[in-house]
């Protein structure tokens, strides 16, 4: 009998429990977990985005992706985006709070100063850095004579420098408060510890600042990762993909494809491969750096 | 998030202001200036005239304050609609945010149940599916509900994109709520909700002031979604507005300059005062606790 009682209040707990969950559930399922399948589906056909019927064309979709050029161009754009911010951004960002950790007067300020740029929307970003390079910095030239090219979005071979520096300026503050929290949390005790030890000050940093700080990396090269893989606001303002197609990024050249184009079925596939890149690369990453957090 | 800051007080005494601090203090300070400069920049052309513009040098400053691009922009912008516009549905999303990863987040944390266990990994693995890679098929479906070119529906979409990041924050507060107040709550007869609402709620609002002031950032500066989603000029977001501004003025970009100074400066102003909140949110798990 009791044990009949206790099922019956455990059924009514879980149906009330259920109905807290159940509204975000419905949200979330339809505003992302739909479209995710509606994009496999729709990368399967020949879709136009028009008719009512769309036809099934199995696989023939990403077939034809690896002969695109304008596709894979757009995807060596990403990567070599994608790598450089991953790099630049993480060693910065590191550096620079170190630097701050070191007991300066006003660190208050600094941190704001570095900061303020992510707060900046991402198409303005764009614009202001474009202002930047064809009109601010040339000034610098005829100021003092020097013959800089600093016009980085008019060439081709340059284009991407000139969005890294954009990028890296508007995160670098960001991934930096993350390494600050992740610095200050680390005891004093071990410092001393390593000093009694005999360690000098870069055997200190690689034993014990590296290690405790694992968690912070794991976050900030994840988190700047698939960051730049999904750049796309950055560029709408400023490049517009260009100057030819030199700085189009995977998610610019499927909305160029899908929207300008007209090909749902085609820029459909393009949108999956990006979301099984990105996945993998954060599941590889997490399942790497979390395996060194647990060795430190 | 159980970690102690070590407390700037006692932070000289164990680093000793030396030459090398020094160093570091300058170089510093040459960064800073570097990184403030573009906004300085910004600043500075937002009061030239046109005249200065192209006769002047770009670093230099103008002659004097003149407000006409501040009107301009204001005026162009329509600021009044896209203001508020922006305003109406970033606090109404991150409301609505807050309410449900708040009552998810316990659910999952109190119950048991196998199926909210599905639920959380469910959540999770929204993080890492990225919305920006499905504007797609997230156009369509909007289309199809009839949600695109409405308030709502650009709401909608702005909670089903940032709920399984709150959902992740919420839980991993959860911890911190003790059950003894609950069990007395429900000892006392409270149904669930009130139960929430009246012990759990007031517990999680450090919680929820940073899922609100982070979610807040995010959508504040969205493109891509309000691209998609509004194209009537009446519930266009400032974004979209500053975008077509942009491409329409390129040759007498004060005004665009202006126009930036105005969108930016809310969201300073509110970083500046509440970062303490924004930066517990980013740091959660950066930091072994």
């Amino acid at each position: 009998m009791s044990g009949r009682k206790k099922t019956n209040w455990n059924k009514t707990m879980f149906k009330q429990y259920f109905l807290l969950v159940l509204p975000g559930l419905v949200i979330f399922t339809i505003g992302l977990i739909v479209p995710m399948l509606m994009a496999v589906r729709y990368s399967l056909t020949s879709w136009d985005g028009m008719t009512k019927e769309k036809p099934f064309v199995g696989f023939e979709n990403y077939l034809s992706l690896f002969q695109d050029s304008d596709f894979l161009n757009a995807w060596w754009f990403t990567l070599k985006f994608t790598i450089g911010n991953t790099i630049i951004q993480n060693i910065l960002a590191l550096l620079f709070a170190v630097a701050l950790d070191k007991g300066i007067k006003a660190q208050k300020l600094y941190r704001t100063a570095f900061f303020v740029p992510c707060l900046i929307s991402s198409v303005i970003v764009g614009f202001v850095w474009l202002r930047m390079f064809s009109n601010v910095l040339p000034a610098i030239n005829e100021a003092l004579g020097t013959n800089i090219n600093f016009l980085l979005f008019g060439d081709g071979d340059t284009v991407l420098s000139g969005l890294l520096i954009a990028n890296n300026w508007q995160w670098i503050g960001y991934w930096m408060l993350i390494y600050l929290a992740g610095l200050q949390s680390i005891p004093a005790e071990l410092y001393e510890a390593a000093r009694v030890d005999g360690a000098g000050a870069i055997r200190r940093f690689i034993n014990v600042t590296i290690p405790m700080l694992a968690p912070a990396i794991t976050i900030c090269i994840v988190g700047i990762t698939t960051g730049s893989l999904k750049v796309y606001d950055l560029l709408v303002a400023s490049t517009k993909g260009g100057p030819g197609r030199a700085s189009t990024s995977i998610i610019y050249q499927t909305y160029t494809t899908a929207i300008n184009g007209r090909q749902y079925g085609y820029g459909s596939a393009m949108s999956v491969t990006l979301v099984i890149v990105l996945l993998l690369v954060a599941l590889i990453q997490v399942k790497e750096l979390k395996s060194r957090e647990v060795q430190a | 998030m159980a970690f102690t800051r070590r407390k700037e007080k006692d932070e000289s005494p164990k680093q000793p202001y030396t030459k090398s601090t020094f160093v570091v203090q300058i170089i510093m300070t040459i960064l800073a200036a570097l990184f403030l400069a573009p906004i300085f920049i910004v600043i500075n052309y937002s009061f030239k005239t046109k005249k200065e513009l192209y006769l002047n040098s770009p670093l230099s400053l103008p002659e004097s304050f003149n407000f006409d691009n501040y009107k301009k922009a204001f005026d162009k912008l329509n600021m009044v609609t896209t203001f508020s516009n922006t305003l109406l549905y970033t606090v109404i999303s991150v409301l609505i945010l807050a309410l449900l990863c708040g009552l998810t987040a316990w659910a999952i944390a109190r119950c048991k149940h196998k199926f909210f266990k599905f639920c959380y990994i469910y959540f999770i693995v929204g993080i890492l599916i990225p919305y920006q890679a499905l504007f797609l098929p997230i156009y369509i479906i909007g289309f199809n509900l009839k949600l695109t070119n409405t308030g709502y529906g650009i709401i909608f979409m702005y909670i089903a994109t940032t709920i399984s990041f709150g959902v992740f924050l919420m839980t991993s507060f959860m911890s911190t709520v003790p059950l003894e107040l609950e069990e007395a709550a429900r000892i006392d007869g409270c149904s669930i909700i009130r139960t929430y609402f009246s012990v759990v709620f007031p517990l999680l609002k450090p919680a929820m002031a940073t899922l609100i002031i982070m979610q807040s950032f995010q959508i504040w500066n969205d493109y891509l979604l309000a691209s998609l989603y509004v194209s009537k000029k009446q519930l266009k977001t400032l974004t979209v507005a500053i975008q077509s501004l942009f491409s329409a003025q390129t040759s007498d970009y004060t005004t665009a300059m202006a126009a930036i100074v105005i969108s930016v400066l809310p969201i300073a102003i509110l970083f500046i005062s509440l970062q303490k909140y924004f930066i517990k949110g980013m740091t959660v798990g950066a930091v072994k606790g």
